[in-house]
Order: C-alpha cells, then structure tokens, then sequence
C-alpha cells in the first residue's frame, strides 16, 4: 500500500513539474495590446463616488469622467461640460453648456438628466460632494444640455471639486445609479470589464468614445486609449513591485521606495525611472479639542521644537526626493505664499521649553499616533518625540495600523498628535480636511472662518494668492496641524511604455505599448 | 470503522463552533475600522457613522452573531465590505491558487526530505548524513522572503527565466499560471522539507533497531528490499502525519511567500482582509480554514488505518 502510495505521489509529482518546467514565458502569443500595471494596494471599491482614495480615483478616472478637469497648469478647464460654466453677476448661478454626442459605456448619449442626477448621488455619498452639498441650493435640467447649478453663497472652490479625480463628481448613466454601483457605465476612454480582488481590474478600450479636440495637456484634451487593455494589478509588497519592474513584468508600477532608485537607475535602457515633483506633503494634525495640546500656547511651542528638516531627511533620505519650506504651496503656483514662515523648522528646544513652561506644561505626555503603514510616518514619529524629548516635553509613542488609526483620530479623548500625509491638490479646500470644519483635530476658530470665508468666497484667482497666504499665517499661528514639507514620488515604467505623463494620479490614455 | 469516523465528525463539528465563536470575537475586539478605510481620508465621523448602518456594523455584537450564525447555517458565509462579491466566491477564485501552490510545494518538500532523510538515516554518522542534516537545519533557518527575493533576483531579473509575480495574465491557459508557481513552490518546498528530513531520519532509525529488521537482514534479503519495504514502511506513519501537516499549514499560512510573489491565494486573502478589517472574510476563510484542517487530520487517519493495520482494530 505505502509502495503504491508513494508511486503515485512520485508520479504525480513529476507530471506537475514537466508541466511547469518550459522556461521563458509562455503567454506572447497572439494577446491584444496590453499593460501590466502594478498599484500599491487592491481598490477599496469601484464606485468613484464612495471614497477618496486616490488608488480608486487613478482607475476609475478611465471610466468615469467629470465636467471638469485640470490641464497641465492645474488649470480648470471642460472635460464632458462644453465649456466653463457662465456665472450670473452675484457669482451664484452657474449655468454649465454640455458637449453633444458623448456616449456611455452602453450606447446611449449623455444627456443632462444624467448629470444631474449623478451630481445629485455625488452630494450625498461621496465625503467631498457632502462638504459642496453645503453650498449649494439646487440643480436643476435647463433643457437636455444645460444644467443650472445655484449656489447660496459665491464659493470659489467649486469647479475644483468638481474636478477633482478622487471622491469625483463623476457623471454615470442615470439607469445605474443606486446605492451601490452594481454596473460601472461612464462615458470614459475605458470600460470596466472584469475585477478579480487581489489580481487584477481590466478595463477595456471604449470604441465609442468621444474624444475632446483641443491638444492633450494635463488630464485635460485630447484622450485616446491607445492600448486595448489595462490590468491593474495590486502588488502591496514595494519589493515585488521593484522587482517586478525589474523584470520586466509589469509596464508601470507605482509608487516605489525611494530606496531602489539606485536599482532602477542601474537597471539599463530597459526601465525609466519616474520622479513626480511635489507629489504629496505630510502632516501632523493637532487636537485642538480634548487633551493637553488643547491649549494653543502648548501647541505653539510644539512647533517650535519640532524640526521638519529632520523628519523629511528621517522619512525620504535622499535629498532628490523632499523639499523643506514652508510655503504650502509649490513655487510658481496662484497659491504660492510664506506667510507664516517664520515659525516653520524653528528646532529651538530652549525656546519650546520657555514656551510650553509659560503655556502651563508640567510633563503631561503628547500622545503621538503614528502607522507603519507608511514607513516615513513611522520615522518621522520618531523623530517627533525625540525632539519633544530634547525640549523637554514628554512624549508617547502610539504605533498601531492603518485600520486602527484611522478609527481612533475620531476620538478626540485617544490622541494629540497624528500623522498622516496628502497628495498636494492646486486647491486647498481639497485638502487637508482640517480646512473644512468637523475633522479629526476639530479645529475651529474665528480667525480660520473669516479668512477662509474670505478666500473661498473670491472668485478671481489673481486675488486668491493673497488671501490663501492669510489662511496660511492663520494655520502657523493657531496650529492645527504642520505641512512638514513636499515630498517627490517614485515610480518606474517600462521603456516600452510610451507617451506616459508623470502626474499625481496616473493615467494610461495617450500611451502605448512599443511591441506588443 | 464507521463509529470511529462519526465520532471524529462530531468532534470537527464541535472544533468549528468554537472557531467561529473565537473568530467573530476575536476580529470585533480588535480595534480599527473597515468603513473609517473605506470611505477615505475626507470622510467625516458623521459619514462613517451613517455608512456603518448601511453594513448594520452599528447593531449590537449579539445581533451580528446571531444574523452571521444564521448566515453560516445555511451555507453562506456573508458579502466583504470591499471585494463587492460574497465571501464564499472570493474564497473560490483563491481556491485554484492555494491547491496547486500547497500541492506542488508538499511534493517538492517529500521529494527532497523523505529520500534525504532516509539516506541519512541509513547512512548515519557519515559525512553524507552530517551533510543532509546541516542542510535540514540550514532550511530550517532561512527566513521565506529572504529565499523568495533570492529566487526572484537570480531566476526572473538576471535570467528571466520564470516570471518574478503575480498568477499570470487575465485568461492565460493553467500551464502558464502553474509557470508562476515554479518559484513560490520551491520556497515553501525547501524550507519545509528540512522538518521532513528530520522526521524521515528520525522515524527510520527508531525502526532500523526493530527485531523485525534483523530478521529481515538474517533471512538473507537485500538491504535495498529490507530498506524500502520493511523498514521505510513501517516509518511511514509519522512521515504522512508530518506531510499532511504541511499541506495544512500551507492552506492559509503560506503568506509571507504569497506576499513575497503576490499570489492571489487564500493566505493573502485573509491577510488583507485583516489589514482591512474586512470582517464578513476574515470569519469566513478562517472557518473554512479550520474546517480543511481537521479535514486533513481525519484524513491522516485514515491513512494511518491503511498503512498501519494495527490501528484499523
């Protein structure tokens, strides 16, 4: 009996491994066009609306499309509206033409129905449509192109919003919506064909599509899908992602540690290392609600000990990929300001101390709520304390996952510091949500309200750098949270991937597969 | 016969209750939010809070066991928060993965251990035997992802010879997905094979001291008769328990090396669904785990009764 068992074993053993032996790929035969594209993570759901994680905003963006986009300027301009919406005198009613003769993923034409009703859904699931929703007195069909949108005050950030790729206010075909997305009809340059969790999400080239004609730029333009298929493929651990690359399995991955850039430069002609300048910043969010850095004298001195230098060196290493400034905004950009300056990177532990002593500090601990999820979270937390240490606050490390910090941080009895990061947006009421009132942190206070009233309340951009700066002086001086620095990210494509734009969330219309 | 099988039932039954009171307990003590990570970063408490009625997360813990009990009792193990299918599919598509990687990595570990362990066994003290087991221990030691990552940098980045991860291309044929297995497999092959090695040598030499050997060897067969059929035989029993537990273990426990090359597997699975506090999964695949567990071990047995006629009585 065991003779026959283990014959069989043996024999079964054998026929695996003939099977799997043959090197070499197997599978380049005959396949349609197509790429491998290796994200950080599995989406966490399809629906464009139902959440802001970039991850499901950079594979719907292919799908789904919004009225409005940016171009390479991270200027607004019209994607499925036909141009800039006119805006009555008081800045209230805006009146949105749509293009003609887009088509859904079904069949049927674009009308205005769609994108009211769609817009409608926004506002009432999507986390960023629900702070718009507050702004706004109705939308309403003007005809099977026009839709009217009525404001019930002047609200500047609006047409960012309605850009936005993540949370988007995308336009769906009206007989699909309900609570939750069963199918994924939009109007963009790919259909969603098939998601297999931890494998992969195929999105196909919609034959159909209606392309805009002015030149590409940005997200904005022309969007032609050049390759027939797109699989985006979850790869959570960075090292598979790089070595993927390396390999030359994958013909994009994103988002590597900053560590392999030498691996990657050294790979040959074959890989092309991306940089994306001022991809995101990190930040520490303050409670001002409960516990000991409720007072905003504490608070000041804090800032005053802490050395962003240090933790962006502490989280990203190599120089070539973080910025420290104190400006929010990049150089160059409508926003751009260094008001407030001053009290960024201080690093002064004499001076803290003074202040925290005369703000009343007697050695309570700052609990600080950090996440290995992201390993310069993690590094840059312990820097924190070591410069609390040093100036003589005590500090308390809390280090627990994602899911657990993104649970506790809405309680405000649990924490008094957290670190997190953000991409960096053109529009600052996209993020931090600590802008917004009722964010973890809770900050609210008269001098926050009136100068974002103020800023978000002007509507000509020319005059919004200025008051943006207020708001930013306001943010150094109550401290609600601290823009650490900019970071660069790291990515790599494939040279056979061509005509690939570096951008925030990355998009694969207007390129193609050299050979395949 | 049958007794004995109805009474190894009862007591799966019995195993499987008590998981899935541990399992529901255990994931709902644990702290963390799967709406709070669903919903992103701009979701405020309000929104999270009306999102957890959608998922009835807001009901009282008695009230999901029970609903969840109910759900079970019928055969369906729930929706994931964030998969949009049921658990019971999810659990299907990792299925095919996990088979084939614990199959072909228990094959590539009893292929190299039992005939390692058995040549060091016989040829005990000897330098083939020194070897062999230094060896054993060697694989022992080495941490998966560590000897993932090796296999991946010299087979696919330098030689290209199979690809680095993943389970193949949407539709690609099951050959070319098995071609993925190639490398994880031998990970967990190697690595597991040193247990057996040690189990092989240890089992063969308790059994070469045996009367019935001698007896064999004096009747005047040859030590390869004597070797494969009396002795190997006899030592088969704890060599097939320790096999078995191998195959086991790798149903959900060969995460890191499924991490390491992405397999889609059922390891994975529960991994992120953990990260993700995807409760509805977690409790599902870790019950269907338990239950091929036991499964296994009635198995092993049964086996013991067919190898072993002493324990059929």
């Amino acid at each position: 009996m065991s003779q026959l068992f283990l014959r069989k074993f043996v024999s079964r053993v054998l026929s695996l491994t003939a099977l799997a032996l043959p090197f070499g790929p197997l599978s380049a035969t005959a396949a349609p066009s197509a790429a491998n594209l290796a994200m950080i993570a599995e989406p966490q759901t399809l629906d464009p609306m139902g959440t802001t994680a970039d991850l499901v905003g950079t594979i719907m963006q292919h799908v789904y499309e919004p009225l409005y986009t940016f171009d390479a300027k991270w200027n607004v301009v019209p994607m499925l509206a036909d141009g800039l919406p006119k805006a009555s005198k008081d800045g209230l009613t805006h009146t949105i033409t749509l293009r003609k003769g887009v088509k859904f993923h079904n069949g049927r034409e674009m009308v205005a129905d769609d994108v009211v009703a769609s817009l409608q859904r926004w506002m009432e699931v999507s986390p960023r449509g629900k702070a718009v929703a507050k702004e706004v007195a109705s939308i309403e069909a003007k005809g099977p192109n026009t839709v009217e949108l009525k404001l019930k005050t002047p609200y500047a950030p609006l047409l960012s919003q309605l850009a936005l790729p993540t949370g988007m206010a995308a336009i769906l075909a009206k007989e699909t919506i309900a609570p939750q997305l069963k199918d994924f009809i939009g109007t963009g340059p790919y259909k969603f064909k098939e998601r297999r969790p931890d494998q992969y999400t195929l999105l196909t080239r919609f034959e159909g599509y209606a392309s805009r004609k002015e030149p590409a730029s940005g997200y904005a333009g022309k969007r032609e899908a050049l390759i027939e298929e797109l699989r985006f493929v979850p790869v959570p651990n960075a090292n598979t992602r790089v070595e993927g690359t390396l390999s030359g399995q994958f013909d994009y991955a994103d988002l590597l540690p900053v560590e392999s850039i030498g691996r990657l430069e050294k790979a040959g002609s074959a890989v092309v290392p991306i940089m994306t300048q001022s991809f995101g910043f990190p930040y520490l969010v303050f409670n001002t609600k409960e516990g000991v850095l409720a007072s905003q004298p504490l608070r000041q001195a804090v800032q005053i000990a802490f050395g962003p230098g240090e933790m962006m060196a502490a989280a990203f290493g190599d120089t070539r990929f973080f910025t420290v400034e104190p400006n929010h905004f990049p150089q160059g950009t409508a926003l751009y300001s260094t008001a407030g300056g001053d009290k960024y990177n201080q690093r002064n532990p004499a001076a803290a101390k003074e202040m925290a002593a005369k703000a009343g500090y007697n050695g309570q601990p700052v609990r600080i709520l950090a996440s290995r999820q992201y390993e310069f979270h993690y590094n840059m937390a312990l820097v924190m304390a070591e410069q609390l240490k040093r100036a003589g606050i005590k500090a308390e490390l809390q280090i627990v996952d994602w899911a657990t910090l993104v649970q506790r941080r809405n309680d405000p009895k649990l924490w008094d510091i957290y670190v997190t990061h953000s991409g960096q947006f053109p529009e600052p009421m996209l993020s931090p949500p600590q802008l917004s009132e009722g964010a973890p942190g809770w900050w609210s206070s008269p001098a926050k309200q009136a100068a974002l009233a103020a800023f978000n309340q002007e509507m000509d951009p020319a005059k919004r750098g200025a008051l943006w700066g207020k708001v930013q002086q306001v943010v150094y001086d109550e401290v609600p949270y601290i823009n650490v620095g900019k970071f660069n990210s790291l990515s790599a494509r494939a040279q056979r991937l061509q005509g690939y734009t570096p951008s925030a969330w990355p998009f694969f219309w207007n390129t193609s597969v050299a050979g395949k | 016969m049958l007794r004995f099988i109805l009474a190894r039932l009862g007591g799966t039954l019995a195993v499987l209750i008590l998981v899935a009171v541990m399992v529901f307990a255990l994931t709902r003590l644990a702290s963390g939010d799967p709406i709070a990570l669903l919903l992103g970063d701009q979701a405020t408490a309000e929104d999270i809070a009306q999102a957890r009625v959608q998922y009835g997360l807001d009901k009282p813990l008695l009230t999901q066991f029970g609903y969840w009990v109910k759900e079970v009792a019928q055969g369906n193990l729930g929706q994931s928060i964030f998969l949009q299918r049921p658990v019971t599919q999810a659990l299907a598509e990792r299925a095919e993965p996990t088979f084939f990687l614990a199959t072909f990595a228990v094959a590539i570990a009893a292929l190299i251990g039992i005939p390692c362990g058995l040549i060091a066994a016989v040829w005990r003290g000897r330098l083939v035997d020194q070897v062999f087991s230094a060896v054993a221990m060697l694989g022992a030691s080495v941490p998966s992802f560590w000897m993932g990552l090796i296999l991946i940098q010299i087979f696919a980045v330098w030689l290209g010879w199979f690809p680095a991860s993943g389970y193949g291309d949407p539709g690609v044929p099951l050959i070319e997905r098995l071609h993925h297995l190639v490398l994880p497999a031998t990970v967990l092959g190697v690595l597991n094979s040193a247990l057996i090695i040690r189990f092989t040598r240890a089992s063969v030499l308790d059994i070469l001291n045996e009367d019935y050997v001698r007896t064999a060897r004096s009747k005047g067969l040859s030590e390869r008769v004597v070797i494969l059929k009396h002795v190997l035989r006899n030592a088969l029993v704890p060599i097939v328990t320790v096999v078995g537990l191998t195959l086991a273990l790798m149903i959900g426990g060969a995460v890191v090396t499924e991490t390491v090359f992405n397999l889609p597997g059922v390891g994975n699975l529960v991994v992120r669904a953990v990260l993700r506090r995807d409760y509805p999964v977690i409790q599902g695949t870790l019950l269907v785990i338990a239950g091929i567990y036991v499964l296994i071990n009635l198995v092993i047995d049964l086996i013991y009764m067919l190898v072993d006629p002493r324990i059929r009585v």
